[in-house]
């Protein structure tokens, strides 16, 4: 009896062993519970899009398809596929900009293309989400055009020529053209602007140099916040990059130039090696759901592929939400300039140095 | 008995061993991995048909840019040692010599303050003091000291202001053991040989503490020569170092093998130094043998 008592008594190893065991279980139990749920690993913005993505629609996904979601939102995503094994890709879907597709594709990293028969919400996209200047599809896109102050008097722009008028000299915001997909687009816009289209280099530098003194940045954040402070006053931006301060009473408002609007599509592709073909694609289908469109496109300002789609009254006013409004996207043939980038980030490099 | 004393391995080897492994797994394999890269057309382990080759390293030497970069690289690491020594010397000398324990307490923590904070939580505050609406630039303009702002950002001055403050740290520590060492008694002995405080410390002091500033030169070049953050903040992008254009390399244009040519530029800059260190430590430390 004495023995029975004694075996039982908490001694500090049984009570170090215990603690040990708990915290052990307590971190690997989420997952062992998962253990056999399958993993989807995509890529996806942080930011607004990654809060919703975390909080809604990917728990959503989680629960219909039965998996789990794993998003690596540290950006930038294609060095990391790249230096990952074909036959196992550290991604089963990848989620980046048209640009970055395209050198994908040409690496042998993504799928060119997503079949429709897998992906039936494929047949309800506009046609520039599917068309020959897109690899994979493209499942929201924003307006590239100017974003300017509205408090400092410069009257009503209307074209992308005013961004060359000297009273803008200090206050003109561009990008780091070499790895910014805004900066690219802008530069083959030039070409159309001031030469025989987007593919006339010669005048597009031409017009870069006349373009200077400019204050370039990498990411539409940092030119989102000079513009917010007043560090630039007309700039190179997307439409979300404005909208997305709507009542918030800030001094900014977007341009549409008269000259059409870029197109800065938000493509989704799969990779060749992925084990999750299936899910992949049904994950792919998913993005392109109405309701799953309408409340990512009402959340950061996005404008939805599915032509379905639609959105609140005040969301619908300023995206692109029809045919017509469509139709003034300007679309960049991004295989066109990935063969020519060594040649254009070593010319714009030298450009822009101080 | 002896046999098993002779087979025992020796307990510093052993003691050793964890980090010689960590060194080489984390140290020489990159780099040689990284060398490697440097000399192929592209990655063996995906694309399967790869060979040697110098194209990257041409790439550098054939084009004026990748020199000019080089060169601008060299250039804000040499400013940025000297000033960091400038300012970093007369504190550690402070610091070495002064006799009050709170008072060196406090310059310590005055030293190494700016340290627990971030590199890029310092460089944002220099951008809201240095930028076109920054704190500096507002003040003279309200003043009505100047009426277009001065472009103290986008500049190489800019980034060399950040850098110094992130790196003079490294510069005063490294001093301040050097000079504490020194014997006050010898440039007592010079003053009273009639050399004035000044002669004295040029020809004690200064001479004696050569391996300190040597030490912390080194230091802050190779710190300064491979900062990314700093040059791509308060330069804007504008000013194109080696770290940046590395970074460039591998995010937008996915050339791994230039990247690593350029790696490797980069690390030959710093092995260039420390041999030249290792030579002017040797010379005026008189000991031949560290050469």
């Amino acid at each position: 009896m004495m023995k029975a008592l004694g075996s039982s008594r908490l001694s500090r190893r049984r009570f170090l062993t215990a603690g040990a065991s708990l915290g052990i279980g307590t971190i690997a139990a989420p997952y062992v519970a998962r253990a056999e749920d399958p993993t989807l690993r995509i890529t996806g913005w942080g930011g607004k899009w990654g809060e919703i993505m975390k909080a809604e629609i990917g728990p959503a996904f989680e629960s219909e398809f039965k998996c789990k979601l794993q998003t690596d939102s540290a950006f930038p995503y294609l060095p990391k596929l790249q230096a990952s094994s074909r036959s196992a890709p550290i991604y089963d879907v990848l989620h980046t900009n048209s640009n970055e597709q395209w050198a994908a594709a040409e690496m042998g990293l993504v799928e060119p293309k997503i079949d429709p028969k897998l992906v039936p919400n494929l047949a309800d996209v506009y046609p520039y989400a599917v068309s020959e200047k897109i690899v994979g599809v493209s499942i929201f896109t924003s307006a590239i055009g100017l974003g300017m102050r509205t408090d400092k008097g410069y009257g009503n722009v209307t074209s992308w020529k005013e961004l060359w008028d000297t009273k803008y000299n200090g206050v003109r915001g561009g990008y780091v053209i070499p790895v910014n997909s805004l900066g690219q687009a802008f530069l083959m816009m030039c070409g159309t602007l001031f030469g025989k289209g987007q593919t006339d280099l010669d005048a597009a530098y031409a017009a870069l140099e006349k373009l200077k003194p400019i204050k370039i940045v990498d990411f539409t954040g940092a030119m989102e916040k000079m513009l917010l402070s007043g560090e630039v006053g007309l700039c190179v931006i997307h439409d979300s990059g404005i909208y997305r301060y709507d009542g918030q009473n800030q001094p900014i408002d977007f341009v549409a130039p008269s000259e059409g609007v870029l197109s800065l599509e938000q493509v989704l592709t799969i990779t060749p090696g992925s084990k999750m073909k299936e899910l992949a694609n049904a994950y792919v289908n998913y993005m392109l759901r109405p309701e799953v469109q309408k409340r990512l496109a009402e959340t950061v300002w996005y404008s939805p592929a599915n032509k379905k789609v639609k959105l609140d009254a005040k969301y619908d006013a300023k995206l692109l939400t029809t045919p017509e409004k469509v139709s003034k996207l300007i679309q960049v043939d991004w295989k066109w300039y990935n063969e020519r980038k060594d040649e254009i980030d070593q010319r714009v490099n030298r450009i822009f140095r101080a | 008995m002896s046999s098993a004393s002779t087979t025992r391995p020796n307990g510093v080897a052993l003691f050793i061993l964890p980090s010689a492994l960590l060194f080489a797994l984390f140290f020489f394999l990159p780099i040689g991995l990284m060398a490697l890269m440097s000399a192929l057309t592209g990655n063996p382990v995906v694309m399967p048909k790869v060979a040697f080759t110098t194209r990257h390293y041409a790439r550098i030497v054939n084009d004026p840019y990748y020199l000019e970069v080089i060169w601008t690289t060299i250039r804000i690491g040499l400013v940025t040692t000297l000033v960091a020594l400038a300012i970093g010397y007369p504190l550690a000398h402070w610091m070495a010599r002064i006799k009050s324990r709170t008072g060196h307490a406090l310059l310590l923590m005055a030293v190494l303050a700016p340290m627990l904070t971030g590199i890029v939580v310092r460089t944002f505050a220099w951008m809201t003091l240095l930028s076109d609406k920054g704190v500096i630039n507002q003040t003279l303009m309200s003043l009505g000291l100047i009426a277009q702002p001065l472009k103290l950002m986008y500049t190489e001055t800019g980034i060399v202001i950040g850098l110094v403050h992130i790196y003079v740290p490294f510069m005063v520590l490294t001093l301040t053991g050097v000079i504490g060492r020194i014997d006050e008694r010898l440039e007592q002995a010079a003053e009273n040989l009639g050399a004035s405080p000044l002669r004295a410390f040029l020809e004690v002091t200064l001479p004696l503490s050569l391996p300190g500033i040597l030490a912390g030169s080194l230091l802050v070049f190779a710190l300064a020569i491979s900062a990314y953050v700093t040059p791509i903040l308060l330069g804007g992008f504008q000013i194109m170092t080696l770290p940046i254009l590395i970074y460039q390399q591998i995010s937008a244009n996915f050339n791994v093998g230039f990247a690593a040519a350029l790696g490797i530029v980069l690390l030959v800059i710093s092995l260039m130094l420390v041999i030249a260190y290792n030579r002017a430590l040797g010379l005026v430390s008189g000991q031949r043998e560290l050469q």
